[in-house]
């Protein structure tokens, strides 16, 4: 129930800087994601808002209050960590209790606030069993009851679901975002998993190397990448990279020729730029057999998947790209093909720094 | 078939044979003794034919006679009950500090972490006996004038330097122990609103419950065998200076004797046949990652 504001965060361990200048507002009951590979920070960084790790310069505030300086435990943050952290000794109840214990909070109100949020998170039979008689889910929602049972401001949640199953991480994660936005509490929730990423969250910070690349709703980190890394990080597939040649208002790929998207026009002519990468999606275009005008190419593989289908395409530059196509369709192998791409879903990228033309003024 | 990881060895009974032959003069040993403090006479040959149950020694040195005529008599019980002393001192004295060094050694990066390492690991090399003539000046320089208390500055004292002997070692397993708890535990205490010194009791002891008994187990039994320290400065006798200091004398009984060598043995046996379980006693799941 804090608006979380970080300015200038940097980080360094040693020499190694792990976040590098990090600007972030994280709204009032807003559900954040911060999503990038392994070793991107995105612990490093969920550490700092909790006061574990001390920024190297820069400040954290909580609404006004500056809390940089403030140790974890004045901070009032619930922290979900990546391996639970579920202490071995205590039952069930005496974990979920403990934070409340050490704020001396009376007897009486403990059990009623461990009995409450157990039942909120469907654990109510499994108060006095030890954690390592638990499944995996079932650790998890203790974890995030521990969390969740000193009321904190904010909930920070460091990969809380990549040690479940597939399945179970689905029907987690829209019941966690259901509890999130039902106790209107604020979240920063870590993950590497894009999908999670865009199902639950209000608005995705991708960082890469210690840097955030991009911050917005998920149909805007997904639909209007800032970085070809964004577009190539997000989505299963991913993006599709073609490099391609500004060549008299068409956008050229070998022997292939696409018009230059309208969005895109003014842009190139502006900026001068012949060497682009061009980006599309693979559900933004189709793949037609035969050759007409698109990405001429032939049929690689296709994988079907139930409902549709997965055809790789070896485009006559040599790059491969992955379009869906309905399950119906027969394709064989090395089969002349075009790939149609829908024109309003075109990103462009420079090829030289990798980032979105539309971005590159900044 | 059986699990991979707990298929023995092709070579397995070798190995026992192995491991059975080397310790055969010890079990020889210790038996023999067990043997004699129940006949009449010492047990020295392994055709047992001067063996003749009794269960006199054990009397005797119950009730503290030492020959079996005349009278010279020890109270043997207050004897057990001063190395009981010494050992349960020496325990604690090294659980509590190596516990305390160990975490901050593993947790806590102050300057000169790294020296203070290497100079446990040389401290512990150092041989107990060289180092008594210092140990033995601050003895001299330290004792109490008041002769109500000196007995207790004793005790005190072959505690302590008892205890700063085991530490090193200590310190050293203790770390090794708090090092293979991951940080997440501590954090999340802390988090919760614990202090640094909570979160050792609460947190991170009961998660090396295991290690911590092992240390304590190691020290204790240091001080019940000690007998350089104890003999040079402790006032009163403990088991181990009790049978040194009567196994040349001439009234005394040898059987009886060996009685008291295996009452003094007792905690070592007892610790060698429970030690795997203790050891190996663990939180079986719980910690991951
Ligand atoms: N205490 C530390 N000392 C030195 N380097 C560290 C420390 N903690 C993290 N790093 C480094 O900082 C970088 C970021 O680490 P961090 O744990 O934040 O990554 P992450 O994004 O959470 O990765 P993952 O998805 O694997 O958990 C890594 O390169 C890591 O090696
Ligand atoms: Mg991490």
């Amino acid at each position: 129930m804090v608006k979380i504001i970080l300015k200038e965060i940097t980080k360094k361990f040693g020499d190694f800087t792990a976040l590098d200048n990090i600007n972030l507002e994280i709204d009032d009951r807003e559900f954040m994601a911060l999503l990038g590979p392994s070793g991107s920070g995105k612990s490093t960084l969920l550490y700092t808002i909790a006061g574990i790790y001390k920024p190297t310069s820069g400040r954290i505030y909580f609404d006004d209050r500056d809390v940089t300086e403030i140790p974890p435990k004045d901070r009032n943050v619930g922290l979900v960590f990546q391996n639970w952290a579920l202490y071995p000794h205590m039952k069930v109840f005496d974990n979920i209790a403990f934070p409340l214990e050490l704020r001396k909070v009376p007897k009486q109100e403990i059990e009623k606030k461990v009995r409450e949020v157990a039942k909120m998170l469907h654990i109510e039979n499994l108060l006095d069993r030890y954690p390592w008689q638990l499944s995996g889910g079932q650790q998890q929602r203790v974890a995030i009851a521990r969390a969740l049972v000193k009321e904190p401001d904010v909930l920070l949640l460091d990969e809380p679901l990549s040690n479940l199953d597939a399945l179970l991480r689905i029907e987690v994660r829209a019941e966690l975002k259901r509890l999130q936005k039902e106790l209107g509490i604020t979240a920063v929730y870590v993950t590497h998993d894009q999908a999670e990423a865009l199902a639950m969250a209000d608005r995705i910070a991708v960082i890469r190397e210690g840097k955030i690349l991009q911050v917005g709703t998920p149909d805007d980190v997904y639909y209007k990448p800032k970085y070809k890394f964004v577009g190539g990080f997000l989505g299963n597939p991913p993006m599709n990279f073609v490099e391609a040649e500004v060549e008299n208002g068409y956008l050229r790929v070998y022997e292939s020729r696409i018009p230059v998207p309208a969005q895109y026009k003014g842009l190139i002519e502006k900026l001068d730029i012949k060497e682009v990468l061009l980006g599309f999606r693979p559900h933004d275009a189709e793949v037609v057999k035969g050759i007409s005008e698109g990405l001429v190419g032939e049929v690689y593989s296709f994988e079907p998947l139930g409902r549709e289908q997965i055809v790789t395409v070896s485009v006559n530059s040599g790059a491969f790209v992955k379009v869906f196509a309905p399950e119906g369709e027969h394709f064989t192998f090395g089969e002349k093909v075009t790939v149609k791409i829908r024109e309003d879903r075109i990103v462009l990228f420079d090829k030289k720094t990798e980032k979105a033309l539309e971005f590159l003024g900044e | 078939m059986k699990d991979v990881e707990t298929r023995p060895s092709r070579y397995e009974w070798v190995i026992i044979l192995a491991i059975l032959l080397a310790s055969l003069p010890l079990i020889l040993g210790f038996s023999l003794l067990v043997l004699s403090s129940f006949s009449k006479e010492m047990v020295t040959n392994l055709d047992l034919s001067s063996f003749r149950f009794t269960l006199e020694n054990w009397i005797n040195v119950f009730q503290g006679k030492l020959a079996t005529t005349g009278g010279i008599r020890t109270n043997i019980l207050k004897v057990t009950f001063n190395t009981l002393i010494v050992a349960l001192g020496v325990a604690g004295v090294v659980t509590f500090i190596s516990a305390l060094a160990g975490y901050s050694l593993s947790r806590i990066d102050f300057r000169g972490r790294k020296h203070m390492m290497v100079l446990l690991l040389i401290l512990h090399a150092f041989p107990g006996v060289a180092l008594i003539v210092g140990v033995y000046l601050l003895y001299r320089l330290t004792f109490p004038q008041s002769p109500d208390i000196i007995r207790l500055y004793s005790f005190f004292y072959v505690i302590l330097a008892r205890a700063a002997l085991e530490i090193p070692m200590s310190v050293w397993l203790m770390k090794g122990f708090f090092d293979t708890i991951p940080w997440e535990f501590e954090w999340s205490g802390i988090i919760d609103g614990a202090s640094r010194i909570k979160v050792w009791w609460k947190i991170m002891l009961p998660l090396i419950k295991p290690g911590i008994l092992a240390v304590a187990l190691f020290a204790f039994l240091a001080g019940w065998q000690d007998i350089i320290y104890v003999r040079t400065f402790l006032i009163d006798q403990t088991l181990a200076t009790f049978i040194e200091a009567n196994i040349e004398a001439e009234y005394s009984h040898m059987p009886l004797i060996a009685a008291a060598g295996t009452l003094y043995l007792l905690p070592t046996i007892i610790f060698f046949l429970t030690a795997q379980q203790i050891l190996l006693q663990g939180y079986s799941g719980g910690i991951k990652g």
